[in-house]
């Protein structure tokens, strides 16, 4: 009897204890409930997305005269992604007939202005545009093409997105990711009972958790709150908090969301988030271009953007897509017809993802960026950034590398395919970098030779001892200098005695010779007698920023640059005697629009206009008749270019720097790990330098004679002065100081001082008795 | 052989003002000589100087693109607007790189916006580029003088002056 008691109160404890476990739970899910909710509703409300800074190439400049063909023209709008359409109803479309072209132009930003979408007619002839019409008809003077998206620059591990506002997005989008990814989604609060027991049953037969059964909204939750572990405890929460979200925000508002939030594609370090970036990820193109084919590709690759990647998977890409088409159809969001004929089409994505296009280029701009910007304001603040990339010459630069490379490795029968180079070309006049190559794997954003190759000059350091020559008013292009043995007792006893690259002793030589074929032993002669104190000096005055160690050798190249730095340098000699910094990037907009930097064009006089003129004659001695004297079979024969080589220590290095009148280049070849290439400047480096000169149309080298110069009469081989009846193919004219005075040639008969009128006359006359 | 010695004499004639060639120039510099940095057909080349000992050998102009840049550039600097007004002549000297107007403009542009450093150094570079044309190199020489006034540099301004006023009187 006495322990009926003891079970009541033992039962009433069990009631007691149950009911206070009750109200400890309902009490702990409410905090729990109030916790989510507050939080959930407090993050996203007050969400912004990080936005990396988006990079832009220069724009295409269309005039009437511009130096571009119709295939350029194509080809630019090929890169933009305008597609050929046989009536221009939407911007981004163009349609061509013969010399004719109309484009249907998206709206663009630049950095100076909005241009609203419009229409535009080109008629472009074989070598150049030749007229340039708005819809009405009338001629348009200048007009820019829109500048290509590049990439951009986002955090180490970190999302990359370009946000959309409902405006950008085309209707079908969501009604394709309703249909396919969560049917009840006007109606649902947040989660669908049917779907998530329809999938657990799923997931039950399968024992194993697979995707499917969440909302729309869920999967919001899933990617901007949580990470992607899949356990039950997290499907509950993960519940709530759609749930939560769906008691604050408006449908629009979460759809909007999820379109710009959700994952969509990886390439390398960069995640591709939201729809608006996968449309330029995959199609190159805004996402309001995209047609129903590309739409729905975009649409499958929500359920697995690695499984069903349509530029490794392509099969699985386009039978996901066909299933998401057939779902739309089935649903009515499109017509069947519509369906079937999207279905027939291809994939369609480019070959290469945008934004890996140029990883040399970036990594410039980003460290220029890095001087003026913390990594934060570049990764997240949505800032647009316009460089000096022209698509077309780094392709071309690019192709011609590895082409090149390639050719040289068969000449010499490489066994490995690691010859590697690094191409630098920009616009000497503005100091814009319109390409750089930092390898040969294109694409690949590993080593930037360009950058950080920092090797010995070699001979591309020479014109600056002798434009430090020059500068004495000791010597002129035409002095004679003698290449003789040489023989410097360094300061630790030992002696230093260079040779020629051939061997060989010239003798009394023009010092345009010396240059041209690239004397050692003349080099050194007129180096050590105006000093290399002074040309270490000249070397930092033309923008060489590391000091380089005043020893003799300096003055065959014993000093280390990238070749950017080599560009740099030669930027003050393609520019008159004016530094110029180059530029990558030219203006930072906000993500507003706002100017928020620029940087403009600046000129520092660094030399005399003069003497810099003798040493780009020179210069074109050494393409017309010296070491550089292959370009000349590569590049048109009316195409005046000046250049050097440069070749190191047992062919390490292979250079070759110089400019015409509207590009300069340096290019370097050579191996990683330092070993002897088996090419000199000449043979490597060269070869590519006029063939990417060559291909890009390059204008002549026209630099006016300066007037305080005279223009003589040489003889190339002995510096002798000219006169009438010797002139033969040995002789060269040049500029030198007025007050010259030269040997003459005997034996001529002295003609009329070279006087402009008469060499007019002789030019003449030997054209008409052609 | 009198057609010949026609053409030849015709030839002396436009070539005793000045020299049209720098003989290391390919043959087909001659035509751009004259229009030297207009983009082919871009705009109908100047009028040839008439053969007068006292003609210009030369006469800048500026393309119809980068005289519409031009235009457009004035109108941004008339609105305070420098930023934007050196980017749009930025654009034109992309187009004409070696047209020594283009150049001047930029220094106008660098010098309302109160940086005369730059618009000397750009008047220097108009001024080796405008070899042959008194017009052009008085224009960059005014563009030196005035830069130089706004330096504080009154004496150098005032030579300079001199040199535009001997070539082309204000």
């Amino acid at each position: 009897m006495a322990r009926r008691p003891r079970k009541i109160r033992r039962r009433r404890l069990l009631w007691g204890s149950a009911l206070g476990l009750l109200i400890l739970f309902i009490t702990g899910s409410a905090i729990y409930i109030y916790y989510v909710d507050r939080s959930v509703t407090l993050q996203f409300q007050g969400r912004r997305w990080t936005l990396p800074a988006q990079v832009y190439a220069a724009p295409l400049e269309l005039y009437v005269g511009a130096p571009l063909s119709m295939t350029d023209l194509l080809a630019e709008l090929a890169r933009l992604q305008y597609r050929p359409a046989a009536k221009l109803d939407r911007p981004g479309s163009y349609h061509r007939e013969d010399e004719r072209i109309d484009i249907a132009l998206r709206a663009a930003r630049f950095a100076d202005e909005m241009r609203p979408a419009q229409m535009l007619t080109v008629v472009a002839g074989a070598r150049s545009i030749e007229a340039l019409r708005d819809a009405s008809g009338h001629d348009i003077p200048v007009l820019r093409l829109d500048p290509l998206l590049i990439g951009s620059i986002f955090p180490t591990h970190g999302e990359d997105r370009i946000v959309v506002t409902p405006a950008d997005v085309p209707a079908l989008l969501p009604a394709a990711l309703k249909a396919v990814e969560d049917r009840k989604f006007d109606s649902h609060h947040g989660v669908d009972p049917e779907a998530v027991i329809r999938a657990l049953w799923v997931d039950l037969r399968s024992h194993q958790i697979a995707q499917g059964g969440s909302t729309l909204t869920q999967q919001l939750v899933k990617s901007y709150f949580l990470d992607s572990r899949q356990t039950m405890g997290r499907k509950l929460h993960e519940a709530l908090m759609a749930m939560a979200l769906e008691a604050h925000f408006s449908k629009s508002d979460l759809m909007n969301a999820y379109i710009n939030e959700i994952y969509l594609g990886q390439d390398g370090d960069r995640a591709v988030h939201g729809f608006g970036l996968a449309s330029q990820f995959y199609f190159g193109k805004p996402l309001g271009e995209l047609d129903l084919a590309e739409l729905s590709l975009l649409v499958a690759l929500v359920r697995g953007p690695s499984y069903y990647d349509p530029r490794h998977h392509p099969e699985r890409a386009l039978a996901r897509r066909d299933l998401v088409l057939k779902l739309m159809a089935d649903l009515k969001v499109v017509s069947p017809e519509d369906a079937a004929s999207a279905a027939r089409r291809p994939l369609g994505v480019t070959t290469r993802a945008a934004g890996a296009y140029y990883p040399s280029y970036l990594d410039f701009v980003r460290r220029t960026l890095r001087r003026d910007y913390p990594d934060t304001d570049l990764t997240q603040e949505g800032l647009k950034i316009f460089t000096s990339l022209e698509p077309r010459a780094q392709d071309e630069a690019e192709q011609t590398l590895d082409r090149e490379l390639a050719r040289l490795e068969r000449s010499r029968a490489a066994t490995t395919a690691s010859l590697d180079g690094a191409v630098v070309l920009t616009a000497p006049a503005s100091g814009d970098v319109i390409a750089i190559v930092g390898g040969r794997r294109i694409g690949y954003s590993g080593f930037n030779r360009a950058l950080d190759a920092a090797r010995p000059m070699g001979s591309v350091v020479k014109p600056f001892v002798y434009l430090t020559a020059l500068e004495t008013h000791r010597y002129t292009p035409a002095s004679i200098v003698q290449d003789a043995p040489v023989d410097i007792r360094m300061s630790n006893g030992t002696h230093w005695r260079p040779l020629n690259f051939t061997r060989q002793i010239y003798g009394p030589v023009p010092l345009v010779r010396a240059l041209a074929e690239s004397m050692n032993l003349a080099t050194v002669a007129v180096g050590m007698d105006v000093g290399v104190t002074h040309v270490a000096q000249t070397l930092q005055r033309f923008g060489l920023e590391r000091a380089p160690a005043q020893v003799p050798s300096l003055l065959l190249g014993a000093v280390n640059a990238t070749p950017l730095e080599v560009a740099q340098l030669y930027t003050g000699l393609a520019n008159g005697g004016y530094r110029m910094p180059l530029r990558a990037v030219r203006s930072v907009l906000s993500a507003s629009g706002a100017p928020l930097k620029a940087f403009p064009l600046q000129l520092t006089p660094i030399a005399d206009p003069e003497v810099v003129f003798e040493v780009d004659e020179m210069l074109q001695q050494v393409i017309e008749r010296g070491t550089g004297r292959a370009a000349r079979s590569v590049l048109p024969r009316d195409v005046v270019v000046v250049g050097k080589s440069g070749t190191t220590q047992d062919l390490r290095d292979s250079w070759f720097a110089g400019f015409s009148g509207s590009h300069l280049a340096v290019v370097w070849v050579g191996y990683d790990d330092n070993r002897p290439t088996g090419f000199t400047g000449a043979a490597a480096a060269l070869a590519i330098w006029s063939r990417v000169l060559a291909d890009l149309g390059t204008s002549s080298w026209s630099a006016a004679m300066p007037e305080s110069l005279n223009e003589v009469s040489i003889d190339y081989f002995t510096g002798l002065q000219i006169e009438g009846t010797c002139a033969n193919s040995d002789t060269i004219r040049i500029g030198v100081p007025p007050s010259t005075q030269l040997a003459k040639k005997p034996g001529c008969i002295a003609a009329a001082a070279p006087s402009a009128a008469g060499r007019l006359v002789e030019r003449l006359r030997a054209i008409i008795h052609q | 052989m009198t057609l010949r010695i026609a053409i030849l004499l015709m030839v002396v004639l436009v070539a005793a003002c000045r020299s049209l060639l720098s003989p290391e120039r390919p043959p087909s510099a001659p035509a751009e000589a004259t229009t030297p940095a207009a983009p082919p057909s871009a705009a109908p080349p100047a009028a040839a100087p008439p053969p007068t000992p006292t003609a210009p050998a030369r006469q800048y102009r500026l393309g119809s693109a980068a005289s519409a840049l031009v235009v457009q550039a004035h109108a941004r600097t008339a609105a305070g607007d420098y930023p934007a007004a050196t980017a749009t002549l930025e654009r034109a000297l992309r187009i004409e790189p070696e047209n020594p107007l283009v150049w001047i403009e930029l220094g106008r542009v660098q010098l309302a916006a109160g940086n005369a450093a730059q618009g000397d150094s750009m008047g220097h570079k108009a001024l080796g580029l405008a070899t042959g044309d008194p017009n052009a190199q008085s224009a960059a020489w005014r563009l030196i003088a005035d830069s130089l006034i706004a330096r504080g540099r009154n004496q150098e301004a005032s030579s300079a002056s001199a040199h535009a006023d001997a070539l082309i009187p204000h």
